[in-house]
């Protein structure tokens, strides 16, 4: 692996901790009351509403760990004086902060708010939802992409890019909005199942299994497909064009070689580079998209997994899934570099 | 620029104009309903005609029996009241952050020792003291500061290694605090922050904000750096032009050209955004009116398609409005 990757490992690392720490620390200390699970507090609430209801509450602060300090050092009022400024106070190692990062640091991500089911099966089962429609979309569109960049006629590609350019700023739930409004409504075309998974019968042969799941997968791919490939074929047009003004293709144009085979024999292989840095941000961005994709069409999976925890302020949830997309993000990098040594001999380690 | 070159951007601009009378003056327009009224007989009624003796609902009613036309204009307000500041806020902490670290490097800006550490601890001090005396009178003692730092400034000075000048590395900080922003895709992070916060206006322009200085940042930074090594910026150096003067009078009118480009496109941006979290019911508070939230209810009422045309139709031309203000050709 080269230098160049671990510079971007050794600065991610930190800073996606950063990111996950602030986030923390604000769900907890901005977020005055979580919504803890309520229903013990309000069946005993029916009894007497004041003083085993705060009890109650405070059982319940006390069993998510809610009322130790927040960080190592907080301000605190003074219990003698009320009035009295404010002070900072040292904490040492009991407060939430410090339990929160060695639960992490034993994979353990803690309990939703919400159901109180673990963190971690709540996401692994949503990732196995939702990984299928996320590495299918990158690689449709990738292949679109090379597909519309190299292979397009030169007339259509003014046409091409105009359409690209307006796809490519429209939001993605617009964009899912339409498909469903279109493809998917008895009013319309009803073409494609609008809402879920599918019921897959057990009984039912392999590939009626696999058809049942394609079709249901049909639009919303479509919908990651249709918002990621305009950046990816434009960023590749661009490579392209700029390849193709270099003076090396202007030598291979005058040796006699057809404008398609200079741009897919030595142009492509100069472009790859920049391309391959935009398709770096390709699988987390896709992951992003899920979240309105997968909430437009009511799949479980990772990005409703996020919008409901967020929309809920279910912050284990929502915290354990931004480490996850920083993790992905990570691995989107080492893949890219790997990527990189592929294309261009010059960048791998001398042997 | 060609006829119909001009007839899109005249388009584009008299689009966004209505945009803008519309959201400043929605409270005093004649619409039959109010944005909070709740029809309860009319729920989720397609579009009706509007008849002289009773108001119809022209462009429908959603599952509350809210009225679409009024819903909507009232959304035009909350999209321009979030997306225009945050556009400003961000584009202003672009361009400041991204032609400093442009301009000076990572060794162009230099400061005494002494005056670095006399901030840093007035900076460390003001950060502890505040909160402690926040709301009393005691902040008054803070007042205190800028005298304590200008005395030990010229009292560290006095040493000699204090008084040699170190490099500020502007542009790795720069770097860093982009790398931080991200770290994580934009709308994960919105969509965190967001959730986080109490929801409301003011929260969700900062977080929006706070989310997109980056791009206009990365630009300018790389435009500035493009613009200071022209040779004009030499000659007015050699007349002795101070530093900050020459930032802000020279270089910057130059650099500018590409964030005039962005800056609609970040509106655009933004305005998608905004309304992807009303959509996904995060960010306003739900009794806000915005696009987002109109466009949701169609999840209650699938078939209700006016739900979801009219809001799209609105989010379409605005969108192709601004990008047709990005790509005009500046003459």
């Amino acid at each position: 692996m080269g230098i160049y990757l671990w510079r971007r490992v050794v600065v991610l690392v930190p800073t996606a901790w950063l990111v996950l720490s602030l986030i923390f620390l604000l769900s907890r200390g901005l977020g005055a009351a979580p919504p803890l699970p309520s229903l013990e507090a309000d069946a005993i609430g029916l009894t007497d509403p004041t003083s085993q209801r705060r009890a109650t509450e405070q059982r319940m602060r006390h069993r998510y760990g809610l009322d130790a300090p927040l960080f190592y050092i907080t301000l605190e009022r003074s219990y003698l004086n009320p009035n009295a400024a404010r002070r900072w106070q040292w904490h040492g190692t009991a407060n939430q902060y410090h339990s929160w990062v060695k639960q992490l640091s034993r994979g353990d991500f803690g309990f939703s708010y919400r159901d109180s089911k673990p963190v971690t099966s709540v996401l692994l089962d949503s990732l196995r939802h939702t990984l299928p429609l996320t590495v299918g979309a990158a690689v449709l569109a990738t292949t679109l992409a090379l597909a519309l960049g190299v292979f397009t006629r030169p007339r259509w590609q003014a046409a091409l890019r105009s359409i690209l350019s307006l796809l490519d700023i429209l939001p993605l739930f617009v964009v899912a909005l339409l498909l469903l409004l279109l493809l998917a409504n008895p009013d319309v075309l009803a073409w494609f199942p609008a809402y879920g998974e599918g019921r897959i019968a057990t009984e039912a042969v392999w590939w009626q299994q696999l058809g049942t799941y394609l079709y249901y997968l049909a639009l919303p791919l479509a919908c990651l497909v249709l918002v990621t490939t305009p950046g990816l074929a434009l960023q590749l047009d661009a490579a392209l064009q700029h390849e193709l003004g270099q003076a090396y293709a202007t030598t291979a144009r005058a040796k006699g070689l057809s404008t398609s085979r200079v741009q897919q024999k030595h142009a492509l292989r100069n472009a790859w580079l920049p391309f391959l840095t935009v398709l770096a941000e390709l699988l987390p961005a896709l992951v992003a998209g899920t979240v309105v994709v997968e909430t437009v069409f009511a799949r479980p999976g990772m990005g409703r997994a996020l919008a409901e925890a967020a929309a809920a302020r279910d912050f284990p949830v929502l915290l354990a899934g931004v480490l996850l997309l920083a993790t992905i993000r990570l691995a989107a990098y080492i893949l890219t570099d790997w990527l990189y040594q592929l294309a261009d001999p010059r960048l791998r380690p001398a042997s | 620029m060609t006829r119909a070159r001009r007839w899109g951007a005249g388009l584009a601009l008299t689009w966004l104009l209505l945009l803008l009378a519309v959201a400043l003056t929605v409270p005093y327009l004649p619409l039959a309903f109010s944005p909070d009224t709740v029809d309860l007989t009319n729920i989720a009624m397609p579009p009706q005609v509007s008849q002289f003796s009773h108001p119809g609902h022209l462009l429908g009613t959603d599952p509350y029996g809210r009225d679409v036309l009024t819903a909507l204009l009232y959304g035009t307000r909350t999209a321009l009241l979030v997306s225009l500041p945050a556009a400003l806020l961000a584009a202003l902490a672009g361009i400041s952050s991204g032609s400093s670290a442009g301009f000076w490097g990572n060794s162009g800006l230099r400061v005494k020792t002494g005056w670095l550490v006399a901030a840093g601890a007035a900076v460390l001090f003001t950060l502890a003291a505040l909160p402690c005396y926040w709301g009393s009178y005691r902040m008054l003692y803070l007042l205190a500061i800028p005298t304590g730092f200008f005395m030990v400034g010229g009292i560290l000075l006095q040493v000699k290694r204090l008084s040699a000048p170190v490099p500020i590395p502007l542009d790795s900080l720069l770097q860093a605090c982009i790398t931080l922003v991200s770290s994580i895709p934009r709308l994960v992070l919105v969509l965190a922050l967001a959730a986080v916060v109490e929801p409301s206006l003011p929260t969700l322009v900062l977080v929006l904000a706070l989310s997109s200085w980056v791009g206009t940042a990365r630009l300018v930074r790389a435009e500035v750096a493009r613009v200071r090594q022209l040779p004009y910026l030499e000659a007015a150096r050699a007349a002795g032009i101070p530093e900050l003067r020459l930032l802000v009078r020279h270089v910057l009118p130059n650099a500018l050209r590409p964030v005039k480009t962005s800056f609609p496109l970040s509106i655009a941006g933004l305005i998608g955004l905004e309304t992807t979290l009303s959509f996904l019911g995060v960010g306003l508070p739900p009794e806000v009116p915005s696009w987002g939230r109109t466009l949701a209810l169609v999840r209650l009422t699938p078939t209700a398609w006016w739900l979801v045309v009219f809001p799209v139709l609105l989010i379409l031309l605005t969108t192709l409005a601004l990008q047709q203000l990005a790509s005009r050709p500046r003459g």
